[in-house]
């Protein structure tokens, strides 16, 4: 069980390879760090005794790819600009800090129905709207291009999650 | 419309990085005014933006009403925004939250998509009456129609459950059905909160064992499948039987599964579960001991890490399973990352056995040798190098080796020690093989671990009896002499005191004891000068129960059997009594008496008197006057010959007859020697030699026909018992240029002490340097007439010491180096910030 706050400013100076934190505390009790980097992008999962540190790492990478759907080829600026998107992503994974679901294709359909839903409502609130709402996914506007593909490449099937 | 979005508040806070506080007050001015809007997507647009502003660390705590309004509005998209910033800024304490109760409730019965919104909030906001009031509704909810509603309910039950214990048997019973969920997402969900309960409390939940392993043989889901091992592991201690029922599976899935995660998993619960004892567990012990040892070859870091991990805790029960891949395990004590050498330490530490001791710590030793050294001698460090074992391909690149940290030094050299003490020695079979240990990472460390090294030397011979100790007397000799002649390069003297005074020492041959006593009686001068200068009565009674102790041991050894220890405590006793007898009539002088401080200005001979007791420096100068210096090979011959001395002229005039015999050697032995050469150049009187030309003349066929002359006379005598081997005459005349001596490389060097000396308050900062100037020729009179054979000097060239030095600065740039090779990060286009 982990809190589903993922951290914007790390509390240290990232070493150069994901790795687990060391322990503090009781040895079941500890809290554990567990981080993964894609190049400039770093996942941090902050989890306790009951966690596998192998598995939060294989749950990383479901999240990245779930990123990676959603906003096709994710870059930095997806997550700095879209940070509301990412969260309601978070939350077809992650609920109250216990696991929901590590299905991608699962996560990703839970992510679609919702966006679309929230397009909608928005479409039918303000009728004359050119796509730009509160927070629609649709707010990725023409200036915020993401032409580097590398994220995808990064990612190189997860270890059968 | 003319309100910044969220976009723009982003770019804002982009492009104002300098002033960004400036920029935020304003903007966070301008949320306000939105926030109470009756638009309520301009309401919605401001509580966004206070989510985000949130994140970055501003408060948002006053705007929690404005976000309950928003979780209400009937749309969607205004809705998820709401409960967004519900999720990230309410907590316990939140008033708003008693008035979240019918909103919730309406939600969690409107469309699905409100369903799941809500469910989510709810298991972040969830409060104790919350969760009272909202359990009948959540458990209706786990037979709702959709999966993923079903899915949510089950993880919200949880917080529920957890905030509320009452709802917990009702929850827990329903929970046991969604076990049976034809949905496997919900199935999983079911799984991960058990876990979470079972983890509090196993042994309620045994009943679900049947249910468990039917999902452990017939599952996919590796997330689940890892809850379910987990779970089990939590179980077997109160279940023994399920321990010899889980093997088969567990077995199977190890063998079988293709996710290292799930694999890990296993062989981790196999270990803690308690699955390997017995001789059942022992081809499982097998099977997950060879998984974790390709784990630590892997090339994946993170797999190295734990694998080093779980064989900690496998080594106590197969320690021999484990011991076949010590190779490997050593090899990782190598490895670039230094938590990963952490753990390698950890199990190498544990894996120590009588059998296995003296290889393991011959190789960490080597970890601290210098991996380059130019020495031109080989040395005790570079002799040890060689026997190491072949060092793995990742230390290709020994400068940017972690080995050249002090800290990390510092923990091998103290992990050496540990391994080897731990349990009183239990793993030491050869204790003339650990003096030598000690004595070689003395020699390697070049670090601060001389302390703990020198406790060991102490307490091994303090514990250790037997024969072996015979041969490491002498090295305590050297301790405890070097221990009271440098005693001022120490920063606490005073604890060295009880270990030089220990009882076990009268164990020890009398000399190392007479060197045991003096260096008690040169500490504590050393100690009690300083302890004077920084004089405060509250120092009164350490210094005097220490002057209690040495005396009190000192007692024990004036009636020693031999004479030199005898006399060393005899005097150190006359002196401690002097000074104790001071001490005892010292009295504290008033300091913040105003008039003793006005009186003592007009009497001067008052404020001359010294504060602390006199007798504190009554020691210091019998010890401390004269630095020791290495004296140089030539120096006696070179000291010139002052104007009006002839050397060579007779003092008194020798006799006709031989002269008595004399008790001491060298004397007789010098006097014979001018007899002999006054044979040989057949004159009574008047022939003068020096004693250089004398040696040189002088032939061995001489000396040999002199001893044999001595011999002969003193067959006679009644005082003299004579040795008839031969060998101890021939060893008495060998040649003192014949001796055999070695270089010792890499000695600090004699001659740093003065400055340490004159300078005490500097000493806790005193750093070793990192060259150490060797003072090879020794010290010579003034104005000395240089031999020629000393002209030549020996090596002067410095040693390597400074290289590993040198060498640990580029791992700096190294480290830049592999920085810019990872991918060029994502360019900000400026056109859009």
């Amino acid at each position: 069980m982990f809190p589903a706050r993922h951290f914007m400013q790390l509390p240290w100076t990232p070493p150069e390879l994901e790795a687990f934190l060391g322990p503090k505390g009781e040895e079941d009790e500890r809290w554990r760090v567990v981080y993964r980097s894609y190049a400039t992008l770093y996942f941090v999962f902050v989890v306790d005794g009951a966690e596998s540190e192998l598995g939060i790492l294989d749950l990383i990478q479901v999240f990245v790819e779930s990123l990676d759907r959603a906003f096709e080829n994710v870059c930095e600026l997806d997550l700095v600009f879209q940070f509301d998107e990412v969260h309601h992503i978070l939350a077809e994974i992650i609920q109250g800090g216990l696991v929901l679901e590590t299905n991608v294709e699962e996560i990703d359909n839970s992510v679609q129905v919702s966006a679309k839903l929230r397009k909608e409502s928005f479409a039918s609130a303000n009728p004359l709207s050119l796509g730009i709402g509160v927070g629609g996914a649709g707010s990725r506007g023409g200036n915020l291009k993401s032409p580097l593909g590398w994220l995808t490449g990064k990612i190189t099937g997860g270890r059968a999650m | 419309m003319w309100e910044r979005t969220l976009q723009d508040l982003i770019r804002g806070l982009r492009a104002n990085k300098k002033d960004e506080s400036k920029f935020i007050a304003k903007a966070v001015d301008e949320i306000r005014k939105e926030i109470k809007s009756d638009d309520m997507e301009l309401k919605a647009g401001a509580v966004l933006k206070l989510t985000y502003l949130d994140m970055l660390g501003y408060d948002m705590s006053w705007a929690s009403f404005h976000v309950v309004e928003v979780m209400s509005s009937p749309r969607f998209h205004l809705k998820s925004v709401g409960y967004l910033a519900a999720v990230q800024s309410f907590d316990q304490e939140t008033d708003v939250l008693m008035l979240t109760t019918n909103l919730l409730k309406k939600d969690m019965t409107s469309a699905p998509t409100d369903i799941s919104v809500a469910l989510n909030g709810l298991s972040h906001v969830v409060t104790p009456d919350l969760a009272r009031d909202l359990s009948p509704e959540l458990i209706t909810m786990l037979t709702h129609s959709r999966a993923h509603i079903r899915k949510r309910a089950i993880l919200a039950l949880y917080k529920v459950m957890v905030k509320y214990p009452e709802v917990l048997p009702q929850g827990v019973a329903k929970l046991k059905d969604k076990l049976d969920d034809p949905d496997p997402g919900v199935v999983a969900s079911t799984v991960n909160v058990l876990c979470e309960l079972a983890r509090r409390k196993p042994e309620d939940y045994l009943t679900l064992a049947p249910q468990l392993f039917h999902l452990l043989t017939t599952s996919s889901n590796n997330w689940m499948l890892i809850k379910i091992v987990k779970l089990f592991g939590s179980l077997s201690p109160y279940e023994p039987r399920l321990v010899r029922k889980l093997q088969p599976p567990i077995t199977e899935l190890i063998s079988t599964t293709p996710a290292i995660s799930l694999l890990y998993e296993c062989v981790h619960t196999c270990i803690i579960g308690g699955m390997l004892q017995g001789s059942s567990g022992d081809s499982l012990a097998r099977m997950c001991v060879s998984k974790l040892a390709a784990f630590i070859q892997d090339a994946d870091q993170n797999l190295k890490y734990i694998a080093l991990l779980a064989l900690v805790k496998i080594v106590p029960s197969h320690p021999h399973l484990v011991a076949e891949y010590q190779d490997t395990i050593l090899a990782s004590v190598n490895d670039q990352d230094i938590s990963i050498r952490m753990r390698a330490l950890d199990l190498v530490s544990a894996m120590v056995s009588s059998n296995s001791l003296q290889s393991i710590v011959q190789q960490v030793l080597s970890h601290l040798v210098p991996d380059t050294s130019s020495s031109t001698l080989p040395t005790a460090a570079q002799s040890l190098a060689q026997h190491t074992v072949p060092t793995s391909p990742t230390t290709a690149k020994p400068h940017i080796s972690p080995s050249q940290s002090p800290a990390y030094r510092l923990i091998l050299s103290q992990r050496i020690l540990t391994m080897c003490s731990q349990s009183m020695y239990e793993n030491v079979t050869n204790f003339e093989w650990y003096l030598s240990v000690l004595v070689d990472l003395a020699h390697v460390a070049n670090v601060d671990i001389g302390p703990q090294i020198r406790d060991q030397l102490v307490d091994v011979v303090g514990r250790v009896k037997g024969g072996e100790t015979g041969s490491c007397s002498e090295v305590l000799w050297a301790a405890a002499w070097i221990c009271g002649e440098y005693c001022s390069e120490l920063s606490e003297p005073q604890k060295l005191l009880p270990y030089l005074l220990q009882p076990q020492i009268s164990t020890l041959l009398p000399e190392i004891i007479a060197v045991y006593i003096h260096a008690t009686s040169k500490i504590f001068g050393h100690w009690a000068a300083e302890v004077a200068q920084r004089w405060d009565d509250d120092d009164l009674p350490e210094v005097k129960s220490m002057v209690d102790l040495v005396l009190g041991r000192a007692r024990e050894f004036v009636g020693n059997s031999d004479v030199e220890v005898q006399e060393r405590a005899a005097n150190t006793v006359q002196l401690f009594t002097f000074i104790q007898a001071d001490l005892n009539a010292y009295r504290p002088k008033p300091v913040d008496n105003p008039f003793a401080e006005a009186s003592s200005s007009f009497d001067p001979i008052g404020s001359a008197e010294p504060r602390f007791p006199k007798s504190l420096y009554l020691l210091q100068p019998l010890h401390g006057a004269y630095d020791l210096n290495p004296v140089a090979l030539a120096a006696q011959a070179s000291v010139p010959v002052p104007e009006g001395l002839d050397l060579d002229a007779w003092i008194v005039a020798p006799p006709q007859e031989p002269a008595p015999e004399v008790d001491a050697d060298v004397k007789a032995r010098k006097v014979k020697k001018g007899k002999g050469k006054e044979k040989a150049m057949g004159t009574g009187n008047g022939v003068v030699l020096t004693p250089e030309y004398e040696e040189d003349v002088e032939t061995v066929e001489d000396r040999e026909r002199r001893l044999a002359e001595r011999r002969e006379r003193l067959r006679d005598d009644p005082y003299y018992i004579i040795d008839d081997k031969p060998s101890t005459s021939k060893r008495a005349h060998e040649d003192i240029d014949s001796i055999p001596v070695v270089r010792l490389d890499d000695m600090p060097s004699l001659a740093d002490v003065d400055d340490s000396r004159i300078l005490p308050s500097l000493k806790e900062d005193y750093t070793p340097p990192s060259s150490y100037v060797i003072d090879r020729d020794g010290e010579m009179p003034e104005g000395a007439v240089v031999p020629s054979q000393t002209a030549t000097p020996r090596t002067m060239t410095p040693v390597s010491r400074n290289t590993p030095t040198l060498t640990s600065f580029p791992q700096y740039e190294v480290e830049d180096e592999v920085r810019t090779s990872t991918p060029e990060p994502i360019k900000y286009s400026s056109g859009i910030v």
